[in-house]
């Protein structure tokens, strides 16, 4: 297995280097609406600028090391028929993918962990202020958004098998993640009642629970029930993938000829 | 034997919708769903080493009864094994011994060089640095693949394409090998070549092949088989040389004269094109011979030539009539 990832690594580098420009855009494109919303609420709350820069660099770096576009890619090998020659061969398709998201997220963590390094230099704002158990609780926490994200994208994607143009599904998930994730707000200014829900569902700890560890916002006590509910969505997510691919397969058309 | 399929049916269920946007509109909230057959009843084996022809116009149920075998698809029922294996249970020692090429699909990652596809393909197929070495350089010299490896793949042509393509579907030395119309879009000369590969592969691996396409030159040069397909059902299973007797009981005629006569042909047999000084009869199988003579003898004839029938139209007569006592 860790041959085959290798190989997968390297080819998924390899591929991402002829999509020099696209992969640019990609991580330019992402850091736009964390930048524009941090002004906007820079206008709104000035006294609390300092605050907000510290809260809005570590959403783009939360939301690069985490975010998932595997449901576009499945949509269009499914609907295509591509997704065949993945099946043809003797290893789960899903680990194309893995191989696939972590050299991105590789790329992504050594960009912008200097750039956020060279920030933290000019504006002391961006400095954070962790213990080394804190680091590694937010480190635990950003690797646990990834895997969740990763298997809400993959399952949504899997959903190819029975609808075309699956991603619309996913637009609708992720406007909904954008705020009880904590994207265009820290999830302390959402009202009490959408601020309890969003403790329970699995969109907190796709963002915000990662920086709510960086800011201190998270008390020990509150860490642990944190992690359980996250973990709990894990398996839940994970099981909907299994049963996901199963009947996918039964159903699969194996499009074009 | 190799292959063993019995019973096999696939039925999909398809949304139909009548064209124009009222119905479209309709379709909605209210949507009508027919099952389409696309597989009935099929049954036949293949042994080993066997290259075998699958033929059927588009859309009679060759891909789609490919694709079960390959494991893709999931019968509606009957049964099958391919090396011992249920494809669908899409065990990785199936996915092992056996490689499907579609001409219409390409397994090679499109934005990099082929090489980086077989290298992945090394890892995923467990094949270890020696055979893998020993393969590529067999396959390198037979496709003469050395210019193209270090390529990006969209760079490359069609047929430049093709021949990677088949390098990466035998890099494990599949046993069992499909190739779902492997020479579709490429020049003559390509597909020669395609074929004479096919063919002594096949003579040194002992690969069995089931083979779809739409040139018969592909059937003719590789199948002593042909299975017919059509409308899912399996009309034809049998030897291409008696299908073409069965089928076609008359030759091709083909006269040239110095000045076409004008008169009518029915005495010598049935007019099939008729062009400046040229006449190509339909004549019957015992009597070609006799014909020929009697046209030579009364007419200034220049040229003659007597043939069997194009294949194609062996096989679009099998379409359209079916064959019968098979």
């Amino acid at each position: 297995m860790v041959r085959k990832y290798i190989a997968l690594l390297r080819m998924k580098y390899i591929e991402m280097l002829a999509y020099r420009l696209a992969t640019f855009v990609w991580m330019t494109g992402a850091i736009t609406q964390p930048l524009i919303t941090m002004f906007v609420w820079m206008n709104i709350h000035p006294e609390e600028s300092e605050s907000f820069l510290f809260y809005f660099m570590a959403v783009i770096f939360v939301e690069r090391m985490t975010s998932a576009w595997d449901v576009w890619e499945l949509d269009r090998e499914i609907r295509e028929g591509t997704f065949s020659n993945l099946l043809l061969r003797p290893l789960h398709p899903i680990h194309w993918a893995i191989a696939e998201n972590i050299v991105y997220k590789w790329l992504f963590l050594v960009i912008l962990v200097p750039v956020w390094m060279v920030g933290a230099v000019y504006w002391p704002a961006l400095r954070p202020h962790m213990t080394g158990s804190q680091i590694g609780w937010f480190l635990a926490a950003v690797v646990l958004s990834a895997a969740l994200r990763f298997l809400l994208s993959y399952s949504c994607g899997l959903l190819a098998f029975w609808v075309t143009k699956v991603a619309a599904v996913y637009g609708v998930i992720d406007v909904i993640s954008l705020f009880l994730s904590g994207r265009i707000a820290p999830l302390e200014m959402l009202p009490p009642q959408l601020r309890e829900w969003s403790e329970w569902l699995p969109f907190r700890y796709m963002i915000s629970f990662p920086i709510e560890i960086a800011t201190g916002a998270v008390r020990a006590e509150e860490l642990v029930r944190g992690f359980a509910i996250a973990a709990g969505w894990l398996l839940v997510l994970a099981a909907v993938l299994q049963w996901l691919w199963k009947a996918g397969m039964k159903k699969n058309q194996a499009v074009g000829g | 034997m190799v292959i063993r399929v019995s019973h096999l049916h696939k039925s999909f269920r398809v949304h139909r919708r009548e064209a124009g946007w009222l119905e479209a509109v309709r379709s909605l909230w209210r949507r009508d769903y027919r099952i389409v057959e696309a597989v009935k009843d099929v049954s036949f084996t293949i042994e080993k080493g066997e290259i075998v022809g699958f033929l059927g116009p588009n859309g009679a149920g060759k891909t789609t009864t490919m694709k079960m075998l390959a494991g893709l698809l999931h019968p509606t029922s009957g049964e099958i094994t391919v090396g011992g294996f249920v494809p669908f249970e899409q065990k990785a020692e199936f996915k092992k011994m056996m490689s499907l090429v579609m001409g219409q699909k390409s397994q090679l990652i499109w934005d990099i060089p082929p090489m980086e596809t077989f290298l992945v393909n090394k890892a995923i197929y467990d094949i270890d640095d020696r055979s893998f070495r020993q393969t590529l350089e067999e396959l390198t010299e037979l496709l003469d693949l050395a210019p193209l490896l270090d390529k990006p793949t969209r760079s490359l042509s069609l047929g430049q394409r093709m021949r990677c393509e088949l390098a990466a579907a035998l890099l494990h030395r599949p046993q069992v090998l499909f190739l779902d119309e492997p020479t579709i879009g490429l020049d003559v000369h390509t597909q020669e070549n395609v074929r004479r590969f096919i063919v002594d592969y096949n003579r040194e691996h002992e690969t069995t092949i089931l083979l779809t396409s739409h040139y018969m030159g592909d059937v003719a040069a590789l199948c002593d088989r042909v299975m017919i397909i059509n409308y899912g059902r399996l009309i034809y299973d049998g030897e291409l040389s008696v299908l073409t007797e069965k089928l076609a009981p008359y030759k091709r005629l083909e006269v040239r004269f110095s000045r076409l006569p004008n008169i009518s042909w029915d005495e010598y047999g049935e007019v099939a094109e008729m062009e400046e000084g040229t006449v190509v009869l339909r004549v019957a199988r015992e009597t070609a011979a006799g014909t020929a003579a009697r046209l030579l003898e009364r007419f200034d004839v220049r040229d003659i030539n007597i043939e069997d029938p194009p294949l194609e139209e062996v096989i679009t007569r099998a379409f359209q009539e079916g064959v019968y006592g098979s």
